[in-house]
């Protein structure tokens, strides 16, 4: 275990992260790179835009409340200061989604009710689930809703974006390739280090997989309204600048002319997956919310 | 913040949304942890100490390791009930400035030969010290915003400042180079909580009257941690540093005098 702790040192993450893949960065994307004027433009898609962010400064609000929440209930000291490192880095993240909400127009003085107005109520409770096992402590539970679960919808859903602003928003690519890499780095740590204390306590099992059961429930729920009822992305995807054009692709999908039936199952299909192979790296019999 | 710009010619909003920001945290960090891997430059070269302060330095070290973890326990959990988003991401930067201060004081340990640093700590770890972290932890464990900061950025900062400043200046030149990146660090966490309260005082002058009975309670528990902990090392009383009056005046100058 220290072997591979040791690699998920401060040291390590303070070269490779801050001074590495975020160097010359501000705000998670370059100094020059501004949101394309043609979506700043287009109110539908601009608002679309916003609903999308807000989604992403509320997971990570959880993020950020879960993983410092566990550092005090890490049982070694490495795994307090990889901790320490990824309540740092959901930190920057909740800073650098804000900072997109300023730059699509959102006033700060707006922050707050602009969240309540579009954040989806799937979500929250999403959350909730997550945030019980952080305030009672329990690492295990813990780490897996927060770096199986949490960590690796989010991954799923950071990629699905970034293929979608590769060509269209090279500065809302570049702030979710910065995090995106960090969130490998919480996935990577959760399966080595949760794997262990499974084995090592099987008593936990039936408790955490019914947490990731109802984590995901609430997971699927969100993906569902996200795309079919709260705001219908298609519309607004109908005059984004990226239609009509040849990519983006994802999982073999045009995101620019796929139905939002057909990106929800995609995504699902996608998360899913990931889940069950992850859970079984760890021992975890992946449970259907179904 | 533009890279340039002067953090004070903002206004007060705008000041504490730069200043706790992770933009600004890195900034302020490049310039004294870059190519200095657990703090220390790579061709500084250690001396050889002799065994008396050898152990001293250990015994030394275990100590800073139980106030980093208080620091680390304590920051990390106050994320969570910190009352706005400003502060919770300054705290974010501060739990890894805590944890990076722990892994730096680990290392230093084993490269001084000790083989399981943890149960180093447990034995050598002081009293007082002790106390004073699970105080600590109580305020965040009762999600008291006013104590917390005071105990932590105010008091626990204030001590370990008054110390790593002190042992810098006299230390080996490796532990005085790790010592000193961690002072810069302390700077930063001792102006959140005098800005955070600070403000607080204005708009509510009788928290003061509360935080100034937490101090007597906490000063009496720092004053026992260097008593003791001099007196472990083996420092004749007209050897000993004034430490005691240095961390007082340290406190005094945030505002929380006698």
């Amino acid at each position: 275990m220290a072997d591979f702790l040791s690699n998920y040192s401060i040291q390590k993450w303070l070269e490779s992260c801050p001074q590495g893949y975020l160097e010359d960065t501000v705000y998670g994307h370059g100094v020059d790179e501004r949101e394309p004027e043609d979506l700043l433009q287009n109110e539908a898609y601009r608002e679309q835009q916003i609903r999308t962010t807000v989604q992403l400064i509320a997971g990570e609000r959880c993020a950020l409340a879960a993983s410092s929440g566990l550092v005090n209930a890490a049982p070694d000291q490495a795994s307090k200061t990889f901790l320490a490192t990824q309540t740092l880095d959901e930190g920057r993240h909740v800073e650098i989604f804000t900072q997109r909400l300023y730059d699509l127009g959102v006033k700060p003085i707006d922050l707050e009710s602009t969240i309540k107005a579009y954040v989806n109520p799937h979500l929250g409770k999403f959350a909730e689930v997550l945030l019980e096992k952080i305030d009672k402590k329990d690492f295990v539970a813990g780490v897996v809703g927060q770096n199986i679960v949490l960590e690796g919808m989010a991954f799923s859903v950071f990629e699905m974006l970034h293929a979608g602003a590769e060509t269209s928003n090279p500065k809302f690519a570049r702030t979710l390739s910065g995090t995106i890499a960090d969130e490998r780095r919480h996935v990577g740590f959760g399966e080595n280090r949760i794997g262990e204390l499974i084995r090592r306590y099987p008593e936990k099992k039936p408790e955490v997989q019914r947490m990731q059961r109802d984590m995901t429930k609430h997971m699927l729920a969100t993906f569902h309204e996200a795309f079919a009822r709260n705001g219908g992305p298609t519309e607004a995807r109908a005059s984004a600048p990226q239609k009509g054009k040849p990519g983006p692709t994802y999982q073999g999908l045009n995101l620019a002319e796929a139905s939002n039936e057909d990106m929800e199952e995609a995504l699902s299909a996608t998360v899913l997956k990931e889940f069950k192979t992850r859970l079984g790296r760890i021992g975890l019999d992946y449970q259907s919310p179904v | 913040m533009a890279q340039g710009d002067n953090p004070h010619d903002l206004d007060e909003a705008e000041f504490r949304a730069t200043v706790h920001s992770f933009e600004f945290w890195f900034e302020a960090v490049e310039g004294y942890l870059h190519g200095r891997p657990y703090g220390v430059s790579p061709g500084l070269q250690d001396i050889e100490l002799s065994e008396r302060q050898r152990q001293g330095l250990i015994m030394t070290l275990c100590n800073y390791c139980v106030g980093e973890t208080a620091a680390l326990d304590a920051s990390s959990g106050m994320i969570g009930f910190a009352p706005d988003r400003g502060a919770k991401i300054f705290l974010a930067t501060q739990v890894v400035d805590e944890g990076r201060h722990l892994e730096v004081l680990l290392h230093r340990m084993k490269q001084l030969g000790v083989a399981d640093p943890d149960a180093e700590i447990a034995q050598r770890a002081n009293r007082s010290l002790l106390k004073f972290k699970d105080r600590l932890l109580d305020f965040v464990d009762a999600r008291d915003w006013e104590a917390s900061v005071f105990a932590q950025n105010v008091i626990l900062e204030c001590l370990e400042f008054t110390v790593f400043r002190h042992h810098a200046g006299t230390a080996d030149p490796v532990t005085a180079e790790m010592l000193r990146g961690i002072v810069s660090d302390e700077r930063r966490h001792m102006g959140f909580g005098e800005n955070d309260l600070g403000r607080r005082l204005l708009t509510a002058p009788h928290t003061h009257d509360r935080l100034c009975k937490i101090k007597r309670e906490l000063d009496s528990l720092v004053l026992d941690t260097f008593a003791e902990t001099m007196g472990e090392l083996g420092i004749e009383h007209d050897d000993r540093p004034d430490l005691a009056g240095d961390y007082l005046a340290a406190v005094a100058r945030l505002g929380f005098g006698a």
